[in-house]
């Protein structure tokens, strides 16, 4: 919501109410499609002046196919419109995926996570997205579908290579986000999502960090570190997962893994907080990480 | 033997509010939901500079826009100013001095055609050089805001009483301190809205949040050109105010405006960011204290200067050290006193009345400073505050009588409730502890006016009541019910007196050209104004109907009682007659014929202040203590508030269910106030005009609050009732802080406490214990 | 002229048809074309939850859900919960337990209880505190209205 003055309203100028994924698809075909499912930030963002739309509305939340959680034995299939609620009250993510479930539940307020997607959250690319930052722990992939003409065809793209500037991805204007897929972690990963407070919710991160790893004989492995907020995209720390890997967890290393940390993230200053509180927070939420991994 | 009826009390007890029903299934319309016949949406355009010539205002495209019905610009307004000072113009003509001016304003058929039109109206500047702070506003040559005021003093106030160098003298220690007080804004639910309508002959009536409907037909009126006496205000259910509708801002004038030009009802409502941009503030302050003590901790004397970032126009946030000084002068003892303050004209928004007034900044600043000289002379907190506790009956420096005060029970119960100081050493004992998550417990205290603030020439209230047949009550008081529940209050008082049920009793409080005049709703004064006058016309009401039941039984007046819709004898209640029908034989009984109807008009015995600033200006006073325990992240900074504790003197429960709410709402905007609300404005312009950037408190951040009341039964009252919704917003804060510090060691003087700022400050600290 | 589109659905029990503008809000749909003010714009952006509804039973940020989804839904507002005779439980133990004050968060406030309430399930206060969350109340610091939702669970409605 802005000022009048300041806004530009998306008039949209169709509306498809697709039922099935071929017919979203084709009418994103056009070529001036905006997918809607559960609206949470399109609805704010149709009438801010520096965001376009296109004009035609393509509401994908009565295509069922999209709203399936699939618990395969290797993996994990979440449809594009499953909502926080639906990650919420499975009964299998929150042991299969904990770090997500955790995203999921500091996830705005219930009202929200009652209509905002896990395909919307990915597709709005926000650098501080919620549930974007446990995905690239689980090296989720990106399923997204299109009509080439003559059928559906699908291509994966790996989260970490999904998103490319602040509200910018590269999904193209006739692809459709469909689905999120991880591989199944097995039994007991340690898994950890951290999010700035103080709410429980209803807070935009100022920092948030992802972390999931497996200890194998007291070393770390498979280890993952993503964060929210510190640039503009949601980032894996490659560097620190890359000093972790294989390595018992030591002090020594410990502090090491901080440092840096400290050293790959170049979060910047802004109204929700400052460079500086930022890497003191992504620091105080890996050595959280870390001493609870020393421990399990 | 007739039927007997008992007394019944229904003073103190848990009463539902008049409205809630209404309200719980949504067939209340506040003016946000109001439509009028051929009524049309206004929508005002606001400059993006902070200081600028107006050079060309261009609305030629705008009116040209199909569905626009009318554009108009400050050539097209009255000259008459509103504000305090009236300084501000509600259409900006020649100069652009603060981020949310006025410069023009559609009325058009739809919200939609509205916003269209604003994004078609051009207008040329020049930026003239900003000023955004008070110390370069004061400097030699410092850019000009209002040209009647070169040196850019909005207002100033100073006091003083007994001598500072004898203070000084009589000092063992001296504590100074500098504390800057922040940006909050009121964030009521429902965002401002007028609705305006002419008559054929001129007048104009304002559907209107008001807060002050009396006032403000004075106070509008020059800017519409129109004699006072032709404005009617109408005020519908109000979504929140605290405070923000205590003045004309000028969406309200350019609605009337629209309405006369176009002759058509106008509506005009602002979007929420427009909301945080173009409302008043709390006013922000920075404070300067020097303070002494003997040795023992006795307060020797006090010196304050404070200086205000007025912004470009002075609404009521400038007379703000009007409270602000009371506190300084007259909470605890201190024989020497010096005061002054300074609203300074910037380019920054500006600020307006809001819930607390001045001294929620006060006693951030005292009791944060207090618990500073606590440290200095070897005291406790609560040693300290009880060794300088103002008593009973006794004279302020300023020459208000605090009558029937209880600072000290405040301080001893919320103690002992809170096993305060065995918390309080232990916690303290383990700031270096190594631990990441630490306890701290705080206390402050705070002394408000609780019987209304004689700013104006009267602070009175007025009450019309009649009876019908049925002995059904009517009403009519001057005061307004934003929400609070007044309304309700004024009902049990009534019910009380009469001897009828709450249901029978309707109060309309909602029309200036029904209801008689009143100050309007702040200061903690209705209960206690509007109640009194209440009260009196009830009074009134109960010995006419008393008089002829008199007449009609062989018992006089003073042995007769009104209960539960009859007239009862008081010793035994035995039932002489029923109401209703004694109204209806007053009421046809040929020549004698009468209806029982009062009028009343209280004016409370108080009195303005005099030019040196003394006077005793309320008709009560009233002390809270809160003790707020909490939990501190350490590493993130992030506070948990895991308990409070709030002792309140009330002088007496009216409505128990509306005395817990009051303090349970007043906390909740002062832990905003203490931990995280912050309107942050840089060069002028607002930074989080939303929701998601400036975090009210939601119902997860609330912590338990154990609630004791002191009934000092108050000798002015009614029933002995004080007023009491603001003290609770006032005294969280720097308990908070206190806390804090008692939990780590980290004494932050500008508020908020939000988790960036104790993170850093706790980072900071252990830096330089590691450093030595 | 905006594009409009013809939409069917059960409001508070009752079918109802209408034709909105695609880029319309449920809440104007809701205000514009059924006179139903209950549900309050107060922030546009879901951060304050004055504008909730029921959407099939789960309770939405109207602002943000578009008009045209509601095509086909069940849709309840507060005024569905009181048609003439005695008001619903939830309403009765908002009025009892003081947690109304200025009101125009109320009816959400009323709808997200509402959505928490399960039949024969007793909440506790931490649910209902964290089940508000996105319920902005400015008057009553929210105990009040936490007590009213805890007094009403557990109850049949």
């Amino acid at each position: 919501m802005a000022l009048p003055q300041n806004q530009i309203p998306t008039a949209f100028e169709a509306f498809v109410n697709a039922t099935s994924i071929d017919e979203a698809c084709k009418a994103l075909a056009i070529g001036d499609g905006t997918v809607v499912a559960g609206g949470t930030d399109l609805w704010v963002q149709k009438d801010e002046a520096h965001k376009t739309f296109g004009p035609r509305l393509i509401n994908i939340s009565n295509i069922e196919e999209l709203a399936r959680i699939e618990i395969g034995r290797d993996r994990i299939r979440l449809g594009a419109r499953v909502t926080m609620s639906d990650i919420l009250d499975n009964g299998d993510l929150g042991d299969i995926a904990p770090a997500l479930c955790e995203a999921a539940n500091k996830f705005a307020s219930p009202q929200i996570r009652n209509a905002a997607t896990i395909g919307g959250n990915v597709a709005n690319a926000s650098p501080a997205a919620d549930a974007v930052v446990p995905l690239l722990c689980l090296d989720a992939k990106i399923e997204l579908s299109k009509w080439d003409g003559k059928k559906i065809s699908t291509r994966d793209v790996p989260a970490d290579a999904f998103f490319s500037a602040p509200g910018q991805s590269v999904l193209a204007v006739d692809e459709l986000i469909t689905a999120i897929s991880f591989e199944h972690p097995g039994t007991n990963p340690i898994a950890r999502f951290f999010k700035s407070g103080p709410r429980p919710a209803l807070e935009i991160a100022i920092v948030s960090l992802g972390f999931s790893a497996r200890l194998a004989g007291g070393k770390l492995t498979n280890v993952r570190i993503a964060l929210g907020a510190v640039g503009p995209t949601p980032v894996r720390a490659r560097k620190t997962e890359k000093l972790l890997e294989g390595q018992r967890l030591t002090d020594d290393l410990k502090a090491a893994a901080l440092d840096t940390l400290a050293d790959e993230i170049s979060p910047i200053d802004d109204v929700r907080g400052s460079a500086w509180y930022r890497q003191h927070l992504a620091r105080t939420y890996l050595q959280e990480a870390l001493h609870d991994a020393a421990q399990s | 033997m007739n039927k007997t009826i008992d007394r019944e009390d229904i003073i103190g007890a848990r009463v539902a509010k008049l409205d809630a029903p209404e309200k719980v299934t949504g067939r209340t319309r506040y003016i946000n939901d109001m439509v009028l016949p051929r009524m049309l949406r206004a929508k005002i355009f606001r400059t993006d500079r902070v200081h600028a010539k107006i050079l060309k205002i261009d609305t030629s495209k705008a009116e040209a826009l199909p569905g626009v019905v009318a554009v108009i610009t400050g050539v097209d307004a009255p000259d008459g100013k509103i504000g305090v000072i009236k300084d501000n113009p509600p259409l900006k003509k020649d100069k652009v001095r603060c981020i949310r001016d006025e410069l023009a304003a559609v009325a058009a058929e739809t919200e939609e055609i509205c916003d269209a039109a604003l994004r078609l109206i051009e207008v040329e500047y020049e930026d003239l050089p900003p000023v955004f702070t008070c110390e370069d506003a004061l400097k030699p040559g410092a850019p000009v805001i209002e040209v009647d005021r070169p040196d850019n003093i909005a207002m100033a106030q100073d006091f003083s009483a007994g001598d500072i160098a004898e203070g000084e003298k009589a000092s063992d220690h001296i504590v100074e301190g500098k504390y800057n007080v922040h940006y909050v804004t009121h964030c009521n639910m429902g965002v401002s809205c007028c609705l305006a309508d002419i008559s054929v002959d001129g007048k104009v009536t304002l559907y209107s949040q008001s807060q002050y409907p009396y006032i403000m037909k004075m106070d509008l009126a020059p800017a519409l050109g129109i004699h006072p006496g032709d404005l009617r205000i109408i005020q519908p259910p109000v979504g929140g105010a605290f405070g923000s509708k205590l003045d004309v801002y000028p969406y309200e004038p350019i609605c009337v405006l629209l309405a006369r030009k176009t002759g058509r009802p106008v509506k005009l409502e602002f979007s929420r960011e427009e909301e945080f941009i173009a409302s008043p503030t709390r006013q922000p302050v920075e404070f300067r204290i020097r303070a002494g003590m003997t040795s023992d901790g006795i307060f020797t004397f006090r010196d304050i200067s404070t200086l205000l970032n007025n912004g470009g126009y002075t609404s009521w946030g400038a007379t703000t050290p009007y409270v602000t000084m009371r506190t300084c002068s007259s909470h605890y003892v201190v024989p020497h006193i010096r005061y002054s303050a300074r609203a300074v004209y910037t380019n920054n928004p500006y600020a307006g009345s809001f819930r607390g007034y001045g001294n929620v900044q006060a006693t951030w600043m005292l009791e944060t400073h207090v618990d500073k000289m606590a440290e200095v002379a070897g005291l406790d907190p609560l040693e300290i505050r009880l060794r300088n506790a103002n008593q009973p009956h006794s004279m302020t420096p300023q020459g208000s009588n605090l009558g029937c005060i209880d600072l000290v029970g405040c301080i001893k119960i919320s103690a002992e409730k809170s096993d305060f100081l065995k918390k309080w050493n232990a916690y303290s004992a383990q700031w270096d502890n190594g631990e990441r998550y630490k306890r701290g417990i705080g206390i402050a205290t705070s002394l408000h006016n609780a019987g209304g603030a004689k700013i104006h020439k009267s602070d009175g209230c007025g009450t019309i009541l009649t009876m019908d047949d049925y002995a059904r009550v009517t009403v009519m008081t001057g005061a307004s019910d934003i929400g609070q529940g007044s309304d309700t209050v004024i009902a049990q008082i009534v019910a009380q007196e009469l001897g009828v049920p709450l249901r029978d009793i309707t109060v309309i409080n909602n029309d200036t050209a029904l209801g008689p005049w009143d100050v309007g709703v702040h200061a903690s004064r209705t209960t206690y104004i509007a109640g009194n006058s209440a009260k009196r016309a009830a009074l009134d009401a109960r010995n006419q109907i008393l008089a002829a039941a008199e007449k009609q039984s062989n018992v006089t007046a003073d042995q007769l009682d009104l209960r539960g819709g009859h007239v009862v004898q008081a010793d035994n209640g035995e039932v002489v007659i029923e109401t209703g029908r004694l109204l209806r034989q007053m009421h046809f009984a040929g020549e004698d014929a009468k209806l029982v109807m009062a009028t009343d008009y209280y004016e409370p015995p108080t009195e303005p202040e005099d030019e040196n600033h003394m006077g005793d200006m309320s008709a009560a006073y009233s002390h809270a203590a809160h003790v707020a325990e909490i939990i501190v992240d350490t590493h993130t900074g992030e506070i948990e508030i895991e308990k409070i504790w709030s002792v309140q003197d009330v002088g007496k429960i009216i409505n128990l269910n509306g005395l817990e709410g009051q303090i349970e709402g007043g906390i909740a905007m002062g832990i905003g106030y203490g931990l995280h609300e912050d309107l942050k404005i840089e060069k002028g312009i607002v930074q989080n005009p939303a929701f998601r950037d400036y975090h009210v408190v939601t119902a997860p951040e609330m912590p338990p609050i154990d609630m004791a009341f002191i009934e000092t039964d108050d000798h002015e009252g009614p029933a002995g009732a004080k007023g009491i919704a603001e003290l609770p917003t006032i005294v969280i804060a720097p308990a908070l802080g206190n806390a804090l510090y008692n939990a780590t060691g980290v004494r932050i003087d500008h508020p908020p406490l939000n988790p960036e700022k104790v993170a850093r400050a706790i980072w900071e600290r252990s830096n330089k214990n590691d450093a030595e | 002229m905006p594009h409009k589109v013809d939409i069917a659905f059960t409001l508070n029990g009752r079918p109802v048809a209408a034709a909105v503008p695609v880029s319309a809000s449920a809440l104007q749909v809701m205000n514009r074309d059924f006179d139903l003010t209950s549900a309050k714009l107060a922030c546009g952006e879901g951060e304050c939850g004055a504008c909730t509804i029921l959407l099939d039973g789960v309770s939405r940020n109207s602002c943000l859900t578009p008009g045209v989804d509601l095509d086909g839904r069940d849709v309840e507002t507060v005024e569905g919960l009181w048609t003439g005779n005695g008001m619903d439980l939830l309403q009765d133990a908002f009025v009892e337990a003081g947690a109304v004050q200025c009101g125009f968060c109320t009816p959400g406030m009323v709808m997200q209880a509402k959505f928490l309430l399960a039949p024969g399930k007793k909440l506790t206060r931490d649910h209902v505190l964290r089940g508000l969350e996105g319920n902005v109340c400015r008057c009553t610091g929210y105990h009040k209205i936490v007590d009213a939702i805890v007094a009403a669970s557990g109850e049949t409605s």
